[in-house]
């Protein structure tokens, strides 16, 4: 009876960190499965370089494409822009920037130094359409195929080895 | 060349205090004398070694070295030099690093104050503890490496400090309450030192009590600061707000307290040994608990940490290890054999210690439950979300917060063993309702109103704060002394009592309105006349800010105020500042809203009487457990 008592607080721990654990592996499998197979969410927002055309889900005409999540204030994003500028001159495929959170004036100011692989930028000052598509932060990106389905998500820096590991084989299909 | 050193030093302390975390333990368990440590020399090698990283990363944010990824994801030019000091705690990475820090601290307290006669445990606790260590280097180096370089092209500027943390209580807030966490890692390492030993409970309460206190004492600090900065940084005028980061501190600290407690009991009558060990064990536990619920990211709060599911599964690996490992190791271990035949009875001293235990467990209990409960739902229904909020845990810890006041305030009169004389109630009762009556009075006097659901929390202020100063012996000649005495224990209690009052108060008499005024417009909230003077925008060296002139006039007596609305350039975030006007009774808050026309705004207008007597209360709790704890450190 007295053993059964002093094995009683490990097995509650044990149970807890089960079930700690399986929030976890459930987490990660969200983050992955959430929009992947459906299409891009409608959205109202005003284009980054013009502040009175409101772009829509429509405008997002040219398929396959990449939505890019960016801002000034993301380090990351810098590092990544000289690959998006490569794979736009290289891919057949077009890149559409979600500006997130971000001061519009700074974001042009970038884009006309540092050069522009977007086919446009849709600002979202409030982070409206970044909250429907789950997005963690700055940089990340969804790839779109050719019938508006999400088809992959990857948060953080794009480089050529995230690009041949998870985006290469959507072209090459 | 400065971060390369910090990261080289890092390396170095994750290489020896493996090594001091395993050398030691095999030595004792081999029987040989020659793998044991000259732990005191040790103890400060490794603490070097981790100052030297922490001076690093200081040196890398006061050079504002952008190359360094932690920087310039938390640094900006334009901050001013103390924030960009206190940016180096303010993130996950550079946060683990001060724990680092904190522990390796904790632990030469330990190992030059605890004069054992017993060399073993005190390597014993020394190994256990270096053990964690090498976990929590381990850890930061693999998943959160401060030292982390963006190169070859640094950007030129770093996307500055969450605004929200820019903040003056924000810069002492952290490390006061890291050191509390970090603190219970000795009890920690004591109880399992115990246990392989078979240590005789008195013996080992008595190394284990100094660094509880100490710890609860951090604890409460800390918790007090950061409860005080959502008040006025926020902008929504509560001082608490059962958000779970809140909720995985008071965890620990409501165990931390308990501990200390059964403790008492333990080196005084042999008494509540195992229960000791679990107490000290789960109070590391839930302080490690609470910052995987933090920076999995698997629950979400106003803290906003950088979320990475890999830190997760780290963490509840660390957490798992020391936590099963000593589980198991009490689960077989035959210690804390109750040799003497030590009896106590139901008006005792042990059993109030007994009761008091368990009502703060189940307090603990019930608020970790409460956060976790929104995960449990969300996977049993798939999906749907819900929250737990105040409603739930006002309502569940109202009834054991009473019993445990109640309990508080007879605490001081028992005896061990077995309370002889219940004289002292008459006389308490008799005290207690006096000092009840005449604050009612006072309250009546000052809000021309009384409330009777504030009744019940004001007269058990009372209570405990007559249980504890004994008005009644006030005259009788060894009154100073006792008090003197008992100096830590009062100001304890005593500050239990006033924040107890400040939360009566400040939950039944505090006015909060949402009102629309132009400029040059006012606005009446029963005595008080609400005026809008101006407005105007100014600059600070890293934001913009619209500053609110606000006048407060009561009777003949009018207060200008300042609320203040900033937008941080560097990341386009704003922020709110109340402008508060602190008087001794009563707080007058105003913060800012929206701009809703040309010069008409929102403001949210709070009276929020005794306030500042929660903090107060802290304060008092915190002053007296840190002079316990200091007190039994000169005894060890």
């Amino acid at each position: 009876m007295r053993k059964i008592i002093d094995i009683l607080p490990l097995l509650v721990f044990a149970a807890l960190v089960l079930v700690l654990l399986s929030f976890l592996s459930d987490r990660d499998d969200q983050l992955e499965t959430v929009l992947i197979d459906s299409t891009f969410p409608e959205f109202s927002l005003t284009n980054l370089s013009d502040e009175s055309s409101i772009l829509g889900k429509k405008d997002i005409s040219q398929l396959p494409a990449l939505i890019n999540v960016w801002a000034t204030w993301c380090i990351a994003c810098r590092v990544e822009h000289p690959f998006l500028m490569k794979l736009k001159e290289e891919e057949a495929l077009a890149i559409y920037g979600l500006n997130y959170k971000d001061n519009r004036e700074k974001a042009l100011d970038l884009l006309k130094r540092d050069g522009n692989p977007y086919v446009f930028s849709i600002y979202d000052y409030e982070g409206r359409l970044a909250i429907d598509l789950g997005v963690y932060g700055a940089p990340e990106t969804f790839f779109i195929d050719k019938e508006g389905i999400i088809q992959e998500r990857h948060v953080g820096v794009i480089d050529e080895k995230v690009w041949a590991d998870k985006f290469q084989k959507y072209l090459d299909e | 060349m400065i971060p390369e050193l910090g990261h080289i030093s890092l390396i170095t302390h994750l290489i020896l205090s493996l090594f001091a975390g395993t050398v030691p333990l095999a030595g004792l368990f081999l029987g040989r004398q020659s793998f044991l440590l000259h732990i005191e020399r040790f103890s400060l090698i490794l603490f070097s070694l981790i100052t030297v990283s922490f001076l690093c990363l200081v040196y890398s944010f006061l050079m504002d070295d952008f190359s360094v990824a932690y920087v310039a994801q938390n640094s900006n030019i334009n901050l001013p030099y103390y924030f960009k000091f206190a940016a180096t705690w303010g993130a996950h990475e550079g946060s683990l690093v001060f724990w680092i820090l904190a522990m390796n601290a904790w632990l030469i307290g330990f190992t030059f104050l605890t004069k054992s006669k017993d060399k073993k445990f005190s390597q014993l606790v020394f190994s256990i503890s270096c053990q964690v260590m090498f976990a929590f280097t381990l850890f930061t180096l693999f998943t959160s490496n401060p030292f982390e370089r963006i190169l070859p092209v640094p950007p030129l500027n770093g996307s500055d400090l969450n605004p929200s943390l820019q903040d003056i209580a924000f810069t002492v807030h952290p490390p006061l309450l890291y050191l509390g966490y970090s603190g219970l890692l000795i009890p920690f390492a004591i109880a399992v030192a115990a246990m392989l030993f078979q240590t005789e409970t008195r013996v080992w309460a008595s190394y284990a009590r100094p660094w509880a206190l100490l710890s609860c004492g951090f604890l409460t600090l800390g918790i007090a600061l950061g409860s005080w900065w959502a008040y006025y940084e926020l902008g929504w005028g509560g001082w608490w707000f059962w958000d779970p980061v809140e909720n995985a501190a008071f965890v620990p600290w409501l165990l931390s307290v308990a501990l200390f407690h059964s403790l008492i009991t333990s080196q005084n009558r042999g008494l509540f040994g195992k229960w000791s060990v679990l107490l000290s064990i789960f109070a590391f536990a839930t302080s490690l608990l609470g910052t995987f619920l933090v920076r999995s990211g698997i629950l979400t709060s106003v803290h906003a940490f950088a979320l990475d599911p890999e830190r997760g599964v780290f963490i509840l690996a660390i957490l798992a290890f020391f936590i099963i490992g000593s589980l198991t190791i009490y689960s077989v271990k035959d210690f804390a054999k109750t040799s003497s035949n030590t009896t106590y009875t139901l008006t005792s001293k042990e059993f109030g210690f007994l009761l008091n235990n368990l009502l703060l467990v189940i307090l603990a209990i019930s608020i970790l439950f409460g956060t976790i409960f929104p995960l449990i739902y969300e996977s049993i229904t798939a999906g749907k979300k819900i929250s737990v909020g105040a409603p739930y845990f006002e309502a569940v810890l109202f009834p054991f917060a009473l019993a445990l006041g109640a309990l508080q305030g007879l605490a001081l009169f028992l005896g061990w063993g077995k309370t002889t004389s219940f004289t002292f109630l008459k006389r308490l009762i008799l005290e207690s309702a006096s000092i009840f009556i005449l604050v009612l009075l006072i309250l009546f006097i000052l809000f021309d109103n009384l409330y009777l659901n504030s009744f019940v929390i004001i007269f058990l202020a009372t209570w405990i704060a007559a249980g504890t100063l004994q008005f009644g012996k006030i005259g009788s000649k060894d009154y100073f002394k006792i008090i003197q005495r008992r100096s830590a224990v009062i100001f304890a209690h005593v500050g239990m009592a006033i924040l107890t009052l400040g939360i009566a108060v400040v939950t039944n008499y505090s006015l909060e309105k949402e009102i629309l005024l132009a400029k040059g417009d006012s606005y009446q909230i029963e005595e008080l006349d609400v005026s809008f003077d101006s407005i105007e925008d100014s600059v600070g060296p890293n934001y913009l800010s619209k500053l609110a002139k606000v006048s407060f006039t009561e009777g003949s007596s009018t207060k200008q105020v300042i609320a203040e609305k900033r937008t941080y350039f560097p990341s386009g975030q704003p922020t709110t500042e109340a402008g508060i006007e602190t008087e001794v009774f009563k707080d007058l808050y105003v913060s800012m809203g929206d701009n809703l026309e040309a010069d008409i705004w929102s403001f949210k207008v709070q009276v929020k009487p005794f306030i500042r007597w929660i903090w107060l209360g802290a304060l008092l709790i915190a002053i007296g457990t840190i002079i316990s704890g200091v007190r039994l450190t000169r005894r060890l």
